[in-house]
């Protein structure tokens, strides 16, 4: 997609600036940050920087001519920077998120192959879920996470085996993707002593202690502040660790994200805030609850970074976490990241989703993140549809196996009502 | 072995646990400010020259940064968190239930959260919002223990064995009871100093102490109402009414061994609590001793308690509404006629 870039405001008396020279020429890569052009104000000869990460399509401004703040001066095409969700509610906006292609960065290709195997898991771990509630097999309700594939397996991936994830509900594809087991949590969706929570907890607290895992936080937005005081442990631990914090938009109008997220800024905190925009709050479409719907733009206003990154590309959300990641280890934390993606199934089990308008759900399923990695990897990474084919038998496998064990898991003694409210 | 009062007393265990184990410190508002209060009330007063780096001020922000505590300790460490009023703890209180005291059984017992929270509360010329007596609110709360010295001994105590234990601990503090000095004394405070020894100890977390021993009738109270119960003994027992004062001490759990001991004894009992009646910790306890002594009960269970109806300012208002000695002498009294079950169980 285009963006233009505008002429900032330089000049302190408000008058028009001379742009002295391009310094970088159409058809030409340019990277957010780098400088640009070279401009003449009143006071000095100095260069404005590229707002974006993309290729320098076109400039407005020749050398020698006069520039008024607000101008438009440049247009970029990028495929990095998104536009705010809500803009993307309409069936072409979303198409044409669905054309800019995957660029694979040289990674290996064993890692590439982990990447699509973990997100093939989650996928086929969530149908089948979805099959053994509708089969009546499972009690309770789920919040299930096709089609987010991308976010949870990205940001699992760039962080490190002894780094920690909060999740909330919607938190099975977090918890696969963190190195749970599919048989622990099936066990802990059936109820069972051999769960991850021991049947304690259910599909909404899914999580691991010892996989760096903290149960499921069901309400919203309660694991911001959480994860902030995770981080503050860290530090004042000395420890390298980082924690990333799963939540969906709907949590960035709750208190607790304010007042987690000013904290952590205060005390640069190693956490990665990452918010799953999904468009959709329960059945609540995310324009109908914020006005400023580009939600990385929360973090600006609290003084640390954050970014807006496409949610199905799972190799653009390694990259953004990997360096959110080591800006935390760094010192220079907290980052707030974006991940645009859909929500394709309904809130809960009982909710047959309705009121997603067609258009928005088809632009987006043709935005599948397992799909457009799986072409990605056959034209850029010579991976063939058959090696693609074989990973997903292995998993449904694994699945088979682990649903067949499940439905034989040891429920709880009754007696152990009382276990494990104190230690 | 020393005197100090309940701020001093509390002060010096944070001291020490601080000095003893590395992974406590203090998080709360106005806590750690150089020439500032150390806290509402004196309790951190100049730690933060002792411990720079774990003496934590934050933003007036009471659910964020108990979530940010409560984080902390899942990690490893052992935050004491402090809120100036226990009112703020209404802000606060998804990250105590949901989160402190839930953690360790939704995650099959895998997770643990020694977490200490200090509130101070009662009704002390700040009207409706500022001194309410909040105890009801967290004593349900499974997972969660809670309790109420009374003095500076038991203070000192109970907040070292809060910061050893693995449990989230939710301590009730009296503002009336503290003897906070210099700007951020309390007027009309009373007297709750302790004789401090010198080797350190702990005090119990779920165990009440009978502070008067009596035959006649049982009087449970904790924080400030226990002071007053102990006067109303003092008067009794010039009128030939023996009665055992208990120091119910832990609200959350409630020591019933020591309450029913108390109970089997006298056949009467009178709870003084300073918040309102309906839905108190003293309906509570009415309940759990019904339940479980029916049988040497004599006379009904009697409760004084403040009407309900939110916490007036005014003055000659407040000393109405907050229980006093004379309310508890007249149901001490009332409890003790002839008329009260003394044919079946007269007084000894």
């Amino acid at each position: 997609m285009e963006i233009q870039m505008k002429m900032p405001d330089l000049a302190t008396t408000g008058s028009d600036v001379r742009l002295v020279r391009w310094l970088v020429s159409p058809g030409q890569i340019v990277k957010r940050g780098q400088p640009l052009v070279e401009i003449e104000t009143e006071k000095a000869v100095s260069s404005v920087e590229s707002i974006a990460t993309g290729l320098l399509k076109e400039v407005r401004v020749l050398p020698g001519g006069m520039v008024s703040a607000g101008q438009a001066i440049a247009v970029f095409e990028v495929a990095t920077t998104l536009p705010a969700a809500a803009d993307r509610i309409s069936e072409s906006a979303a198409s044409s998120l669905g054309a800019v292609p995957m660029v694979l960065p040289h990674y290996k290709r064993a890692f590439l192959l982990s990447l699509y195997e973990r997100m093939v898991l989650i996928r086929e771990f969530e149908e089948r879920v979805r099959f053994l509630f509708l089969e009546g097999t499972m009690a309770g309700t789920i919040h299930q996470c096709q089609g987010q594939e991308a976010t949870a397996v990205g940001v699992c991936s760039a962080l490190r085996a002894n780094d920690w994830i909060t999740s909330t509900f919607r938190g099975h594809g977090h918890a696969l993707a963190k190195g749970l087991s599919p048989q622990e949590l099936l066990d802990e969706l059936f109820g069972a002593t051999t769960g991850c929570c021991k049947g304690r907890g259910g599909s909404m607290h899914v999580g691991n202690m010892d996989q760096g895992m903290v149960p499921g936080i069901a309400i919203v937005a309660g694991g911001i502040p959480l994860a902030a005081g995770m981080a503050l442990a860290f530090k004042m631990q000395n420890s390298s660790q980082v924690v990333a914090c799963f939540f969906g938009d709907g949590a960035v109008a709750e208190g607790a994200f304010h007042e987690g997220i000013n904290m952590a800024a205060l005390w640069k905190l190693p956490v990665i805030f990452v918010c799953e925009n999904n468009l959709y709050g329960a059945s609540t479409h995310i324009s109908k609850v914020m006005k400023n719907t580009r939600i990385s733009d929360r973090a600006a206003v609290y003084g640390f970074r954050g970014q807006t990154v496409d949610g199905n590309d799972v190799v653009a959300v390694f990259e953004a976490t990997r360096h959110a990641a080591a800006d935390c280890r760094a010192g220079n934390g907290p980052v707030l990241l974006e991940l645009l993606t859909y929500r394709r199934i309904g809130h809960s089990r009982r909710d047959p989703c309705h009121y997603q308008p067609a258009a928005e759900r088809e632009a987006w399923l043709s935005r599948d993140p397992l799909l457009r990695f799986a072409t990605c990897l056959e034209q850029q990474a010579a991976i063939s549809a058959a090696e693609l084919a074989e990973i997903k038998a292995r998993v449904d496998h694994r699945i088979d196996e682990a649903v067949q064990n499940a439905k034989k898991a040891p429920l709880p003694a009754v007696e152990a009502l009382y276990e494990g409210v104190f230690g | 072995m020393k005197r100090l009062g309940i701020a001093e007393a509390l002060r010096e265990a944070i001291m020490e646990e601080m000095e003893r184990d590395a992974h406590v410190f203090c998080i709360g508002e106005d806590i750690a400010v150089p020439g500032g209060w150390g806290g509402a009330f004196t309790v951190t007063l100049g730690l933060e020259k002792k411990f720079p780096d774990r003496m934590i001020d934050v933003p007036i922000a009471e659910l964020g940064f108990f979530g940010v505590a409560v984080g902390a300790a899942l990690m490893g460490m052992r935050p004491i968190v402090d809120v100036q009023y226990g009112d703020f703890l209404f802000l606060a209180s998804d990250q105590i239930i949901n989160n402190a005291a839930k953690l360790r059984y939704m995650s099959g017992g895998t997770a643990k959260v020694p977490l200490v929270m200090r509130a101070p509360i009662g009704a002390t010329g700040r009207g409706a919002q500022h001194a309410q007596s909040m105890e009801r609110f967290f004593t349900g709360v499974p997972g969660l223990k809670v309790v109420a010295p009374s003095n500076a001994y038991d203070a000192k105590g109970m907040l070292k064995a809060a910061v050893r234990d693995d449990n989230p601990v939710l301590i009730f503090e009296h503002k009336l009871l503290y003897g906070s000095r210099g700007a951020r004394a309390e007027p009309g405070a009373t007297d709750a100093t302790s004789d401090i020894p010198e080797h350190d100890y702990t005090v119990p977390l779920d165990k009440a102490a009978v502070r008067r021993e009596g035959s006649h009738v049982t009087i449970l109270a904790w924080l400030l109402m226990l002071h007053h119960a102990l006067a109303a003994a003092h008067t009794l027992a010039t009128e030939g009414i023996q009665a055992e004062v208990l120091d119910v001490r832990s609200l959350a759990p409630l020591d019933y061994e020591t309450i029913g001991a108390s109970v089997r004894k006298t056949g009467r009992v009178v709870i003084v609590e300073e918040g309102p009646k309906t839905g108190g910790v003293s309906a509570e306890l009415a309940a759990g001793i019904m339940e479980r002594f029916s049988e040497s009960l004599v006379a009904p269970v009697t409760r004084v308690a403040s009407p309900d109806i939110p916490v007036p300012f005014s003055p000659i208002l407040e000393n109405t509404y907050r229980p006093d000695v004379p309310r508890i002498l007249a149901a001490a009294r009332q409890l003790t006629l002839p008329c009260a079950g003394l044919e079946r169980s007269p007084l000894r």
